[in-house]
C-alpha cells in the first residue's frame, strides 16, 4: 500500500483492554481504506502469549479484515506464513503491536532485525499500531514502569518524542515522566491516558482520539526546569459519526 | 542439560533432584526463569509441580508480565541459591536479558556462587556459543561465555543439529564443546567440567574438538543417576500448604 507514514499510539485500549468497545480499532482499519485491510499481530511484548493471540483473532475476524499474527518465540513463526517475516509485515495495511514489557519487546525486535523492517513499513504507508508497549515502543524515549521503579527508555525513534501511557491510571509512572521531562533526561511529547489514542502523520500528532468519555492526552514539555502538561481533548469516536468533533 | 527437567521429563526426575542438592542449603531457594519460551502460563505451572512440594522456596521471574508487586531484579535473583532457566528460543531470551542486563547480574550470581541450571536454551547460554533454531534452520548463535568452549543440545531429539554444530566447530565459527543428548546434564565446578550423568541408562554425550578442517567427535562416558521417587525428603504438611496458598497468591495477581 501507499500512503503518509502512520502511527496510532494507544495509551491503553483497543481489543486487549476494551472488550466490546472496538472503537479504537475501528478507527485504525478505517485508516487504510481497504476493503478488507491485511492486519497483522505482534505480540512479541508478551512473549506471544497464546490467549492472547486468540483474542486478537477474536477481534479482527476474516469478516472485515485479513488477520495473521507473527510469532517470534515459535518456530512456525505464526499461523500460515509460507514465507520470510519482513516480506510479510511489509505486505501489511496495519500492524497492531500489544502490549506487555517494552524492553522485551525492543530486545527481541532488534534481535530480528525488525526495527529496521518496521521503519521501512511505516515509511511505505503501513499504519503502524499499539497499547501500551505497543505505544511506548515508536517514540523516541519512553517511560516504562516494569520491575521496579519507572525508568526511561529509547525505542525505535520514528516519533522524535517521548511518550507515557496509561495516564491516568498509573500515578507514578506519570509523576516519573513529569521528572524526565522537566529535567530534560527525556525530550518533550506526549502522554495519554488509557482509551486514547494519538494519531501521528508523518511526525506530527494529526487527531487525538477516545474510545471512553472523559478522557484526554497531554503535551508535555519543559519549562525552565519544571515539566508543564497542557491537556488535549479528544474527539470522541462512540455516538454515531466518528468524525463529529465536540 | 541437553534436554530434560520438570519441562521435557516426568516430575520427579534425577536430573532436577540432582540440582536441587548441589546448592549449599537443605531448603534452597530456586528460581524459574522462562524468558526463552515467553514466559508461558503452562511452563510456570509445571515448574511449581516440579518444585511446590520439595524441599525447597521455588519462584518465578517473567520478564514479561508486570507483577503486582514489581522486584528490583538484581536482589532478586543475588537471593537465589538455583537459578533454573528453561528452554525456547535462545536468541529472544538473551536479547531480553540483555535488555534487562540480566547477562551482568546472572554473572554475578554465578561468582557468588548461585547454581545456575537449565535445559536447551537454558544450557548453551552459559557457554561461549550453542546451535539455535530460533530462525528456523540451526545456527551458531553466541552465548554468556561464563563457560569455555560451546554445547549443542537434544543430540538424540533433533538430529538436524548435529551436522550444523560439526560444521560451525570445524570452521571455527564455534570453539570447540560439547553435544548432549535430552536427559543428559555436564556439571562444572567454575570451569571445570566435573560429572557427565544421564536420567537413564543408554544416553551419550560427545566432545567435539576441531582438527584442521574437520570436527573430531569422541564419546564422553555418561553415568546413569539412580532414579529417585517424588520429594525423596519428607516435608511438613503445613509448609506445603503454605507454599500453595503462595502459589495460587502470585498466580492469581498475574
Amino acid at each position: 500500500m501507499v500512503g503518509p507514514a502512520q502511527i496510532v499510539a494507544f495509551g491503553g485500549g483497543g481489543f486487549s483492554m476494551e472488550a466490546g468497545n472496538p472503537l479504537l480499532d475501528d478507527y485504525v482499519l478505517s485508516l487504510t481504506h481497504a476493503e478488507r485491510p491485511k492486519v497483522c499481530f505482534l505480540p512479541t511484548a508478551s512473549g506471544d502469549a497464546d490467549h492472547y493471540i486468540v483474542r486478537f483473532y477474536r477481534a479482527f475476524s476474516p469478516a472485515r479484515c485479513e488477520p495473521s499474527h507473527v510469532s517470534l518465540f515459535r518456530r512456525d513463526k505464526g499461523a500460515g506464513l509460507g514465507r520470510a517475516v519482513d516480506e510479510h509485515l511489509l505486505d501489511q495495511d496495519v500492524i497492531y503491536v500489544g502490549g506487555g514489557s517494552v524492553l522485551s519487546l525492543l530486545g527481541v525486535w532488534r534481535a530480528h532485525g525488525l526495527d529496521e523492517v518496521l521503519a521501512e513499513c511505516w515509511r511505505r504507508g503501513v499504519v503502524l499500531c499499539g497499547l501500551s508497549a505497543g505505544s511506548l515502543c515508536w517514540f523516541q524515549d519512553a517511560v516504562s514502569a516494569f520491575h521496579g521503579e519507572p525508568t526511561s527508555v529509547r525505542g525505535l525513534g520514528l516519533l522524535p518524542l517521548s511518550n507515557c501511557v496509561h495516564y491516568d491510571r498509573e500515578p507514578a509512572r506519570r509523576e516519573a515522566y513529569r521528572a524526565a521531562v522537566g529535567s530534560g533526561e527525556v525530550r518533550a511529547g506526549y502522554a495519554a491516558d488509557d482509551g486514547v489514542a494519538l494519531h501521528f502523520i508523518g511526525t506530527d500528532l494529526a487527531r487525538v482520539v477516545a474510545s471512553r468519555r472523559d478522557r484526554a492526552a497531554y503535551r508535555v514539555e519543559s519549562v525552565e526546569g519544571e515539566a508543564m502538561e497542557v491537556a488535549i481533548e479528544p474527539d470522541w469516536l462512540g455516538a454515531g459519526s466518528p468524525l463529529t468533533v465536540a | 542439560m541437553g534436554g530434560g527437567g520438570f519441562t521435557m521429563e516426568p516430575v520427579g526426575g534425577a536430573l532436577d533432584e540432582l540440582v536441587l542438592g548441589l546448592a549449599r542449603t537443605p531448603v534452597p531457594k530456586i528460581c524459574f526463569l522462562p524468558t526463552a519460551s515467553g514466559d508461558p502460563g503452562e511452563q510456570i505451572a509445571r515448574f511449581y509441580a516440579a518444585f511446590g512440594d520439595r524441599p525447597c522456596d521455588a519462584v518465578h521471574l517473567s520478564l514479561f508480565r508486570l507483577g503486582v508487586n514489581p522486584v528490583d531484579l538484581r536482589s532478586h535473583l543475588l537471593a537465589q541459591d538455583i537459578v533454573y532457566v528453561g528452554g525456547g528460543s535462545m536468541r529472544n531470551m538473551l536479547a531480553i536479558w540483555r535488555a534487562h542486563e540480566l547477562d551482568v547480574i546472572l554473572r554475578e550470581c554465578w561468582e557468588q556462587g548461585t547454581v545456575l541450571a537449565g535445559l536447551s536454551a537454558g544450557a548453551m547460554c552459559w557457554f561461549e556459543g550453542g546451535i539455535t533454531k530460533s530462525s528456523g534452520r540451526p545456527a551458531p548463535v553466541e552465548g554468556l561465555g561464563l563457560l569455555e568452549g560451546s554445547l549443542s543440545v537434544h543430540l538424540d531429539g533433533e538430529p538436524e543439529r548435529r551436522p550444523a554444530y560439526l560444521d560451525a566447530v570445524a570452521s571455527g565459527a564455534l570453539p570447540d564443546g560439547w553435544a548432549a543428548d535430552d536427559g543428559v546434564a555436564l556439571l562444572f565446578e567454575d570451569r571445570k567440567l566435573v560429572r557427565v550423568v544421564g536420567s537413564k541408562r543408554g544416553l551419550h554425550c560427545v566432545r567435539v574438538e576441531r582438527d584442521g578442517d574437520r570436527a573430531r567427535v569422541t564419546e564422553v562416558p555418561v553415568e546413569a543417576l539412580p532414579g529417585h521417587p517424588q520429594a525423596i525428603r519428607s516435608i511438613d504438611a503445613d509448609v506445603r500448604e503454605l507454599r500453595s496458598l503462595r502459589y495460587r497468591a502470585s498466580a492469581g495477581g498475574r
